[in-house]
């Protein structure tokens, strides 16, 4: 079994994306409160409701990442192949 | 450390806060009809405290199992963590709801002092409020009288030092006795509070005070002629969920007060074991017009106090009916009553009790137009309650927006039951006890003191008139107005004494 490692790049990376989720999360929040007439403030008192959201988009996109990664690898190992075989 | 262990970290916080909050605040039917916990401010300051309570509780604890005997640490963390429930620095703070707080005023200058009480009739009730005594180390019970062989047996399991007596009389005549508790069958409390004032001895007398409402008068008219202390059973009086309920209800939180509910209902026979047939009406006295006014007598007086202490004045007329529905076994006091106090200005105390069925168990529901206590259950409910904040809302909206169109989804994972109002909780846990163990410290203080808390006897008083006047409209079976005869002087309900004292 090999180690994982997340190197520096990496861990930016992810860190740019719960980033992009957290903004995420306000955007819906703020849309939530424009839509259904609520007070400016839930910006703040819904905070853990954000969070939890954000959770579950960082959670959601790592999952479509994945899913992506896997199918282009997939794509690609199947165009080596083939380039094998013609050669 | 790794994003996933901050992911887990946050997802943890976010879950043990979602469910503490949970415990408070009210679910709300929003514009999409939705099923969700609301996150207010209430619920955020009720986390908190209940936070430092139990930080608080737990340095309180260890500091007391280092420096103190149990039996020492028992009182005063009773006390302290009365007082603490209550969430207030001092007495005074109360003073206007509840002046017999009184009582512990002088608590830090009578550590050393000790009273010597006297129980008479130390039956179930009266081993009951023994036992608190028992672990007070102000207070020793130097006598016990009683007819009744078994229950003084059983009573010097908790006093093995008391001195026993066969007669009441004999009892009161022990110089050695500074006061009493009367814990006898009702129709005997007249006789022997008469006979202790005569003597001239404090009395706690368990409630109902006395058989007839002339004998609660005189009871108390000789309470104020003698001087001497006059304590009664309303252990609501120092309930922390009352006090605290009141204290809100008076401030206005929940508006004009229209009408208080209460009722106490038990599924079961109220008998006891009788050893011999013979002893029959002797241990079983509830359950005998002689001896008891029943359900009104045993279980209403409670309540109703609660409701003149809501409403802060007394009803002017009372209707009722009673009967006997389903325990037909010989008994003659009813298994079903229900009053309803009326008063002039339109407001209404109900009163019901059922013994056939305990599926509602026992309340006071206090209602004003803002909204809703519950003592008993410890919680109080708004009328309006805040909408839940959008972002759950949208949820919601989405939530049915996907679901509700699959036939084979079934039923959404949010519960119909939108609408239910949970609630905040009066004090951040419930209690320990009823108040019994801190009516019976306060009696002490008093016995200590010589001096008679506000408003104890005058409230003690009042709770027996109107359960005794509740059972009369009910034998009557009319509508009775306030028998002024029986009035006294108490400025919180506004009463003038109409007879004068002989």
């Amino acid at each position: 079994m090999k180690d994982i490692t997340f190197s520096a790049r990496r861990q930016k990376t992810e860190l740019w994306y719960l980033l992009g989720a957290f903004v995420v999360a306000n955007l819906v929040n703020l849309w939530a409160i424009t839509s259904y007439g609520a007070p400016i403030k839930e910006m703040f008192t819904s905070f853990f409701y954000v969070l939890t959201f954000t959770v579950f988009l960082y959670a959601l996109s790592v999952i479509v990442r994945i899913v992506v990664y896997g199918i282009r690898s997939l794509i690609v190992n199947r165009k080596k192949l083939k380039t094998n075989n013609s050669l | 450390m790794s994003v996933i262990q901050i992911i887990s970290l946050i997802c943890d916080k976010v879950t043990q806060i979602y469910l503490n909050i949970s415990q408070c605040g009210g679910n709300k039917s929003g514009d999409g009809g939705a099923d969700v916990e609301v996150f207010s401010y209430l619920c955020w300051r009720n986390y908190v405290r209940r936070l430092i309570r139990q930080a608080q509780s737990h340095f309180f604890i260890r500091m007391n199992l280092i420096t103190m005997k149990e039996t020492k640490k028992d009182t005063e963390i009773s006390r302290r963590e009365f007082l603490r429930n209550l969430g207030m620095a001092g007495a005074g703070i109360l003073a206007a709801t509840s002046p017999w707080l009184s009582a512990f005023s002088e608590v830090a200058h009578t550590q050393k002092e000790r009273c010597r009480l006297g129980i008479i009739g130390p039956g179930s009730r009266g081993q009951f409020l023994m036992s608190f005594i028992a672990q007070n180390p102000k207070a020793e019970i130097v006598a016990l009288a009683d007819v009744y062989e078994p229950s003084l047996e059983s009573a010097l399991k908790i006093a093995p030092k008391a001195k026993v007596y066969r007669d009441h009389r004999a009892l009161l005549a022990d110089k050695d006795v500074d006061a009493v508790i009367v814990a006898t069958p009702l129709h005997t409390h007249y006789d022997i509070v008469m006979d202790a004032f005569d003597a001239g001895k404090h009395v706690y007398c368990e409630k109902t005070i006395g058989y007839t409402m002339e004998q609660c008068f005189n009871m108390y008219n000789r309470h104020l002629e003698t001087g001497l202390l006059f304590f009664s059973g309303q252990q609501r009086l120092f309930d922390p969920r009352y006090i605290k309920a009141m204290d809100l209800v008076h401030k206005g939180l929940f508006g004009k007060v229209s009408a208080v509910e209460a009722f106490w209902n038990r599924n079961g026979d109220w008998r006891r074991d009788v050893p011999s047939p013979e002893l029959e009406r002797f241990i079983n006295w509830r359950l005998y017009g002689e001896s008891s006014r029943g359900l009104m007598s045993e279980l209403g007086c409670h309540q109703l106090q609660v409701g003149t202490w809501a409403l802060g004045k007394l009803p002017d007329k009372v209707m009722g009916h009673g009967g006997i529905t389903f325990w037909k076994d010989g008994r003659e006091v009813h298994d079903n009553v229900h009053c309803i106090y009326g008063y002039d200005t339109g407001e209404t105390i109900t009163y019901g009790s059922v013994i056939s069925n305990k599926f509602y168990g026992l309340e006071e529901k206090i209602m004003g137009n803002l909204g809703t206590v519950e003592p008993e259950n410890g919680k109080y409910f708004f009328e309006e309650v805040a909408p839940a904040p959008a972002f759950l809302q949208m949820i919601n909206s989405w939530e049915h927006a996907l679901f509700d169109e699959i036939p084979f989804a079934g039923t959404s994972w949010a519960p119909e039951t939108a609408n239910v109002n949970k609630g905040e909780f009066i004090l951040g846990e419930r209690p320990k006890g009823d108040g019994t163990s801190l009516l019976t410290e306060a009696f002490v203080e008093a016995v200590i003191t010589g001096r008679q808390p506000e408003r104890i006897a005058e409230e003690g008083y009042y709770a027996s008139l109107l359960c005794l006047w509740g059972h009369e409209a009910i034998e009557r079976g009319e509508i009775m107005r306030f028998p002024e005869q029986y009035s006294i002087d108490y400025a919180p309900y506004g009463t003038k004494r109409q007879t004068t004292i002989s």
